[in-house]
């Protein structure tokens, strides 16, 4: 079976989900009611004074709002997102989003991403670890302590971290993605700080991270280990590990490989709880603060970001389980 | 020494939640250098479990209680880890039951036997002599670059027997291994299985369901029942005269479809439940030849001319004496059992007008792959009609078209072209391929069918009451307390009475042959004019299935039903059908009335399905 016809027709199905996804963030806003230049002037003006059309009609031109029917404001909202243009934030004004989202994307990026891919990683080994010796003493170490793990509220956790060791022993900043006394930048100080403001953010994610892989990957793998093939193996006289990996991780993996791609696209919309918590600086606080304050342009552009990051993070996971499960390829193609 | 020794193992399964099941009791028998032993027994005896046993593949719940294998002089359990693993596959090599997930499903062929070489540091290029391997067993050299997904069910058993003999072992243990099988590709299989043993020599230890390939193809058959060997004797001599009474059951269920008379017999009841406690035969329950001192006394495996046997009357001779000339032995055999015969069918049938009308009709599949389509023509300008109080069984290998039509009588397809006709009684006329809509329901229920797995085809969370109420309520409109009495009614037309018992059972508290009862009386429910039977037995243990043929064919004659009986099995077919139908890649290739066709067959084709059947007796005599 031509794998090239299962990369295409995915290939397709990501343009067709993008498309839509793109039109709809482009409709939902703009069937509510309200006029979103007189929610500016409002919040410029604060809340209760009255307010001129002229000033309305000011603040329009300036955050470009588009006038004309839809279909012309459809046509001029796809020009602009192909320019990454989504006009001027509404509580940070007058920065435009483009600029808001440049400045969160990073700390997000760099605090989730590195996080996530640790604990995939830790996850993966630790559950096939816990398989490849199911029922032992080290299975009930890591599946009964990663449940437990698992049940406490991260808030909670979150907020212990901070109060043993950043308000009791002081051993890392409390909030925030920098320290005053440098400036974001390529320097020493600068980098330094950055990261002894995200230690605790880190462990609080790395902590709670790796659980649904350890389970996820010790269930997975314990049922391929009990399946007829992964018995013909030993009967077959294969050596443990051999059978462990190639007849029992290997397609243990399989459906966690999907997740993580998934997991990695979400990151885009950042995670609300940790940046909150930490107060730190990146696209989850960007998103409650827009969201907070009815922040139209900012709250699109990050509700398109989080959506695109998601369907190319789906697109990639597509490809890649294509890749290493040929059974997809077929009953895709059939 | 023997080969392979097992000595009064036992295995028990015992589950969290359920009472332990003892499935293997102590069981003893050898197998030497060069044999080929028989393991037969009806589903859940405990087959694959004394094989997983001495393969020591067993795992949780499942445990060795006692006993010993031995092979080859070393002790398998008590042997450690890396002594068992240098013995696997080198002088013990096994096929699974079901090969179809045998082989892992994300590597190629190629790996698998490139793993099974450097598992034991076999030098050489892995390629050619996989290539070898996949002679032996008339596969081609590109089957090593698929993937196991890319091959059909009997391409995958061939690859396992292949992976079987890759190190040349001494004993090759065979679960069930053409078990799902067309029967072309199951002859095809064996024929090259025992030459091959012919040319190299290995044990073979076969476990099968399936008397007549097992009698066919071994020296030697142990009979097992309710965990314990009940019988282990020659197979010639097995044929001719079978001492324990379930071997002579077994055996009556067998029959050779060509013959001018076929009867078969069947056991009644189920087998035994061994999660509880038994004093006495475990067999008494079933037994036709049952006295007062089986129900108290469990035999032992004693020997008996030439062989063993677990029975307390043949032990003392008192066992009804057989001769059995090869034409006739299942029916002198089956004769102590309750019987099924060609069954007799009102003479007018044959000329009463047809309900169902097939003419002409194809039918053609287009297949996208890729920006390629192609496509193949499932069936061919077929014809023919269906009569109330007859039954026409169409048959012939998989592929062959068979569900294809299957779907275009009950009009879940439409033909490419052709006419379906349905007669309703009150002489009403419609183009079954035409319906939509209100019209389609109404002739759905006229028009009903039967799977062929029992297993999947009732929900197992609802009860049998439900699964009758829901085809009640829709095509009767009957509801509540009239819908119970209908569903009660209809249990009992087959078979199952007293029906209040049935009623709120679940499916997995039901055997097999209940279960495709049930499957059964909801087909009824919209009491339809037609029904259509596909492969009703096929998945039914060999010693029920003339129960549901019985019951079919009652079913026929009483209610007038015409019947189209779906199978590639041409034993039941003698039995239950009036006419057959031979179809062969969608072309109708013989018809007429069934004693003529299998009796006489002149089409190649039904020729070789006729050859495909294992044969025994043909064995026993030319032996
Ligand atoms: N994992 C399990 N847990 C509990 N009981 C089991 C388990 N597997 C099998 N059994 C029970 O053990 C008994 C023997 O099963 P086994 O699979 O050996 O039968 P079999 O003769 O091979 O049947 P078949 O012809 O259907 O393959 C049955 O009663 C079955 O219900
Ligand atoms: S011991 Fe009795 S019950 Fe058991 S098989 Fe023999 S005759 Fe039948
Ligand atoms: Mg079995």
């Amino acid at each position: 079976m031509a794998p090239v016809a299962y990369f295409v027709r995915r290939f397709l199905f990501f343009l067709g989900t993008l498309w839509a996804a793109v039109t709809l963030n482009f409709l939902i806003p703009r069937l509510q009611p309200g006029d979103p230049a007189e929610a500016i002037v409002s919040r410029l003006a604060g809340q209760s004074e009255s307010i001129d059309p002229a000033q309305v009609q000011a603040i329009r031109v300036m955050l470009g709002t588009p006038d004309g029917n839809l279909f012309d404001q459809y046509v001029q909202y796809l020009g602009a997102v192909l320019h990454g243009d989504f006009g001027i934030s509404y509580t940070y004004f007058p920065y435009s989003v483009t600029h808001m989202i440049g400045q969160a994307l990073p700390w997000t990026v760099i605090l989730v991403g590195v996080t996530q891919i640790i604990s995939f990683v830790v996850g993966t080994l630790l559950g096939t670890w816990a398989a490849y010796r199911r029922n032992s003493r080290v299975d009930s170490v890591i599946t009964l302590g990663s449940t437990f793990l698992g049940t406490l509220p991260f808030f909670w956790l979150a907020l212990l971290l901070v109060y043993v060791f950043a308000i009791t022993l002081r051993w890392f900043p409390e909030r925030g993605g920098y320290g005053g006394g440098s400036s974001p930048g390529w320097n020493w100080l600068f980098i330094s700080d950055a990261f002894q403001h995200s230690v605790l953010p880190a462990v609080a994610l790395l902590i709670t991270g790796p659980i649904g892989w350890i389970i996820g990957m010790r269930n997975n793998m314990v049922q391929s280990l009990g399946e007829d093939h992964t018995r013909l193996a030993v009967a077959r006289g294969l050596p443990r590990r051999r059978v462990a990996i190639t007849y029992g991780a290997r397609i243990a993996i399989l459906p966690n490989v999907t997740g993580f791609a998934i997991a990695l696209g979400g990151i885009l919309g950042g995670t609300v709880l940790v940046e909150t918590v930490f107060n730190y600086p990146g696209m989850g606080r960007l998103l409650l603060e827009s969201v907070s304050s009815r922040d139209y342009p900012l709250m699109q552009a990050i509700f398109l970001f989080t959506t695109i990051g998601v369907l190319v993070a789906n697109f990639l996971a597509d490809l890649l389980y294509g890749f290493l499960d040929p059974r997809v390829r077929k009953v895709e193609s059939v | 020494m023997a080969l392979l020794e097992v000595d009064h193992l036992s295995v028990t399964y015992t589950p969290r939640d359920q009472p332990a099941n003892r499935a293997v009791h102590d069981v003893s028998f050898h197998i030497s250098e060069g044999e080929f032993v028989g393991l037969l027994g009806e589903s859940g005896c405990g087959k694959s479990t004394l094989g997983n046993a001495v393969l020591r593949l067993l795992s949780p719940p499942a445990r060795i209680t006692g006993g010993r294998v031995t092979f080859d002089g070393v002790d398998l359990t008590t042997a450690d880890e890396e002594k068992l693993r240098e013995l696997r596959w080198v002088d013990l090599s096994t096929v699974f039951q079901s090969s179809m997930n045998s082989l892992n499903p994300v590597i190629r062929v190629h790996a698998q036997f490139a793993d099974t070489f450097a598992a034991h540091k076999v030098p050489g290029d892995v390629t050619e002599r996989a290539t070898e391997l996949l002679e032996l067993v008339a596969l081609d050299r590109r089957v090593l670059r698929a993937y196991p997904h890319e091959l059909s069910g009997g391409m995958k058993q061939r690859v396992a027997l292949a992976l079987a003999l890759a190190l040349r072992p001494k004993l090759v243990l065979l679960d069930e291994p053409t078990t799902g099988l067309d029967v072309v590709v199951q002859r095809g299989i064996l024929t090259r299985l025992a030459e091959l043993r012919r040319e190299l020599g290995f044990a073979v230890l076969f476990i099968s369901h399936d008397l007549g390939t097992v009698l066919e193809m071994a020296d030697r058959v142990m009979v097992m029942y309710g965990g314990e060997i009940v019988e282990d004797r020659r197979a010639a001599d097995m044929l001719r005269e079978p001492r324990h009474p379930y071997s002579r059951g077994l055996l009556g269920s067998y029959a050779d479809p060509r013959l001018p008379d076929v009867r078969v017999s069947y056991i009644p009841g189920r087998p035994p439940d061994l999660s509880r406690p038994h004093t006495g035969c475990l067999f008494a329950a079933r037994c036709p030849h049952v006295e007062d001192a089986c129900r108290t006394t469990h035999p032992d495996l004693l020997p008996d001319r030439h062989g063993l046997v677990r029975c307390l009357v043949a032990q003392s001779d008192r066992l009804p004496v057989v001769t059995l000339g090869s034409a006739d032995a299942a029916t002198t055999l089956g004769s102590h059992f309750p019987a099924t015969g060609t069954l007799d069918r009102p003479a007018d049938a044959a000329e009463a007008a047809p309900v169902l009308t097939v003419t002409g009709v194809s039918k053609r599949y287009t297949t996208r792959r890729g920006l390629r389509t192609s496509s193949v023509e499932a069936v061919r300008d077929v014809s023919f009609a269906l009569r109330p109080g007859v039954v026409t069984a169409l048959v012939g290998q998989s592929g062959s078209g068979k569900s294809t039509l299957a779907r275009i009588v009950t009009a879940v397809e439409r033909p490419t072209s052709g006419e379906v006709r349905f007669t309703g009684d009150d002489g009403t006329d419609v183009r079954v391929d035409r319906l939509r809509g209100a019209a389609l329901r109404d002739y759905r229920r006229h028009v009903q069918m039967v799977f062929q797995d029992p297993f999947s085809a009732l929900n197992p969370t609802r009860t049998v009451a439900y699964a009758l109420s829901r085809p009640l309520a829709n095509f009767a409109g009957l509801r509540g307390a009239a819908a119970r009495e209908r569903a009660a009614q209809l249990l009992e037309s087959v078979g199952l009475a007293p029906a209040g018992q049935f009623l709120d059972k679940l499916p997995h508290q039901l055997s097999g042959g209940q279960r495709q009862r049930v499957v059964t009386a909801r087909a009824l429910a919209p009491d339809p004019r037609v029904l259509i039977a596909d492969e009703p037995i096929s998945m039914l243990d060999v010693s029920i299935r003339a129960e549901i043929l019985e019951l079919l064919g009652d079913l026929v004659r009483d209610r007038r039903l015409a019947m189209l009986y779906i199978t590639h099995d041409l034993l039941s077919a003698r039995l239950l059908a009036d006419e057959v139908l031979v179809l062969n890649q969608g072309v109708l290739v013989e018809r007429g009335p069934t004693r003529e066709v299998i009796g006489a067959a002149r089409d190649e084709y039904t020729r070789l399905l006729l050859d495909s059947i294992p044969n025994p007796f043909a064995k026993a005599a030319a032996g």
